[in-house]
């Protein structure tokens, strides 16, 4: 069992010695730190909107809010990119046939895989919420431990990426594997928009004017099984703004993308069982 | 006691067959060579054997254990035709990882590659990147990792591929000075004269099937050399 573990962690840390390196990885890196930079102005306090002073803690959050969805889509877009061409790196480097030439198993190395990729995914993520967090902490002397509570949740979105490209790529060209997997997080955040739309009063007066309300019930249905990382996003949030948890619907989204990952992952293992190492 | 039993092995591409119902032997120790024409279904064998890709039917071991579990695996040297190292790698780092791999503590592992660079005359270069060493380079490196662990079996793809003929000469001195070791060797290669001069046995296989298996001293009786035979038997 430990050698299990340990070929496991090995595998996922030359998986994350191998993406540091990668252009894509320092791209996104030299972006965020620039987007970060951006953000330390807004973080100074003291806002005035036609002579009037705003209150400080109020905008913060909100502005903490849209950065913490920034960070988070942005981390998504990273996990997305290292994770399509792992596999085809891996092979076309020799490291596919050097690790499984060793007494390790296919699932050990498809495990390290996406545990190297979701760690440093996450580790990623979490550094630039934590410098958020820092900035505003010292700046305003506001402390929101919640912040980064709720960066740990959207980590549950990061897995269900690396999962679903690392899947898909094995299925169809790198780049179509990232673009559908993307795809399935736009259609998420726009159908949870569309739906918070829909819950408005001008959006209730609306549908019943035009008298289409069992056409949306049938739309919710598909909107519930859609893989829920917007639900996620808007949970963990939640935890920023302190609206607190709303029992099931809080907890859904985390059972949705649960399940959405060990249907992908038994999918992933089962597909690469039966690659043909070169 | 066998080292490598194939068992009515047959490997199908859709309607073509890479292997044809192919069944063979290696006793441990035994140095044996696997000679064929390029697309003749050597290379399949041995990624078979490696369970890189399943047989459509017919079975394969190593030391008694199914191909199929990571445990056949276990004492297994394999250098790839054509190996490849990751370019921002040296070959030093790509040694240690191999060797990392197969659970060899870090000290041990040091002294390892320290041996095995020496052995395969990389010394001075080992700390270069391996996107600046020639082919010939990464097939000793690929040399290299094989020998780490100190396998019982090495499976080696046409190991002097890329190799000039003192890099030939010197990977064929380095196999015959495993030949004390009790070592197994399953060795693919074009290259006839070498194989004569290495190994002990060979079977020729063309178009999927195996044409004979024997002796090399067997084989080439009358003053024929390893050439002429395998030019007889695939040529029909």
């Amino acid at each position: 069992m430990s050698e299990t573990r340990s070929s496991i962690i090995r595998i996922a840390k030359y998986t994350i010695v191998d993406q540091v390196r990668q252009k894509s990885f320092i791209m996104m890196f030299v972006i965020c730190a620039l987007f970060i930079l951006l953000v330390r102005n807004c973080s100074q306090g003291g806002f005035i909107v036609n002579g009037q002073t705003l209150d400080d803690d109020a905008v913060i959050r909100v502005m903490l809010k849209a950065v913490f969805h920034m960070i988070a889509a942005g981390t998504m877009l990273l996990a997305g990119l290292l994770s399509m061409r792992v596999f085809k790196r891996d092979r076309e480097e020799g490291m596919q046939s050097c690790i499984l030439s060793k007494p390790i198993t296919r699932w050990q190395y498809v495990a390290g895989k996406i545990l190297g990729l979701w760690v440093l995914s996450v580790v990623f993520m979490f550094i630039l919420h934590s410098v958020v967090f820092i900035m505003i902490s010292i700046h305003l002397k506001v402390v929101s431990p919640e912040y980064l509570m709720a960066s740990l949740l959207s980590s549950f979105n990061l897995f269900f990426v690396v999962v679903a490209v690392l899947l898909f790529s094995l299925l169809m060209p790198d780049i179509i594997a990232f673009l559908c997997v993307m795809g399935i997080g736009i259609v998420s955040f726009v159908a949870e928009g569309i739906v918070a739309a829909s819950q408005s009063q001008l959006g209730q007066a609306m549908l019943q004017q035009s008298g289409s309300a069992s056409d949306v019930s049938r739309w919710k249905v598909i909107y519930y099984l859609w893989p829920k990382l917007s639900g996620i996003q808007q949970v963990a949030s939640s935890l920023i703004s302190r609206e607190g948890f709303h029992g099931f619907l809080s907890i859904y989204p985390f059972i949705n993308i649960l399940i959405y990952c060990l249907i992908l992952g038994a999918l992933l293992f089962w597909r690469f069982r039966h690659e043909d190492i070169i | 006691m066998l080292m490598i039993k194939l068992n009515t092995v047959t490997k199908k591409y859709g309607s073509f067959a890479a292997v044809n119902n192919v069944s063979f032997s290696v006793e441990t120790g035994e140095y044996f060579a696997l000679l064929g024409p390029n697309g003749a279904g050597k290379t399949t064998i041995v990624k078979m054997l490696l369970d890189f890709t399943q047989p459509t039917s017919g079975s394969l071991s190593i030391n008694s254990i199914p191909s199929t579990q990571a445990a056949s695996r276990t004492a297994i040297g394999y250098m790839a035709e054509n190996h490849r190292i990751p370019p921002h790698l040296s070959g030093w780092q790509y040694l240690q990882r191999c060797a990392e791999l197969l659970n060899i503590s870090r000290s041990d592992a040091t002294d390892q590659c320290r041996r095995i660079v020496r052995q395969i005359g990389m010394e001075g270069r080992e700390n270069s990147k391996a996107r600046t060493y020639s082919r010939g380079m990464i097939q000793r490196f690929g040399m290299g990792a094989a020998l780490l662990g100190n396998p019982k079996l090495l499976l080696l793809d046409e190991p002097t591929s890329g190799l000039d003929p003192i890099g030939i000469r010197e990977i064929r001195q380095l196999l015959e000075s495993l030949k004390d070791q009790g070592m197994t060797i399953f060795l693919n290669s074009h290259l006839l004269s070498e194989v004569e001069k290495i190994c002990d046995n060979a079977a020729i296989i063309n178009q999927g099937k195996l044409l004979v298996k024997d002796n090399i001293a067997a084989l080439i009786k009358n003053g024929d050399t390893l050439e002429d035979v395998f030019v007889r038997l695939v040529k029909g």
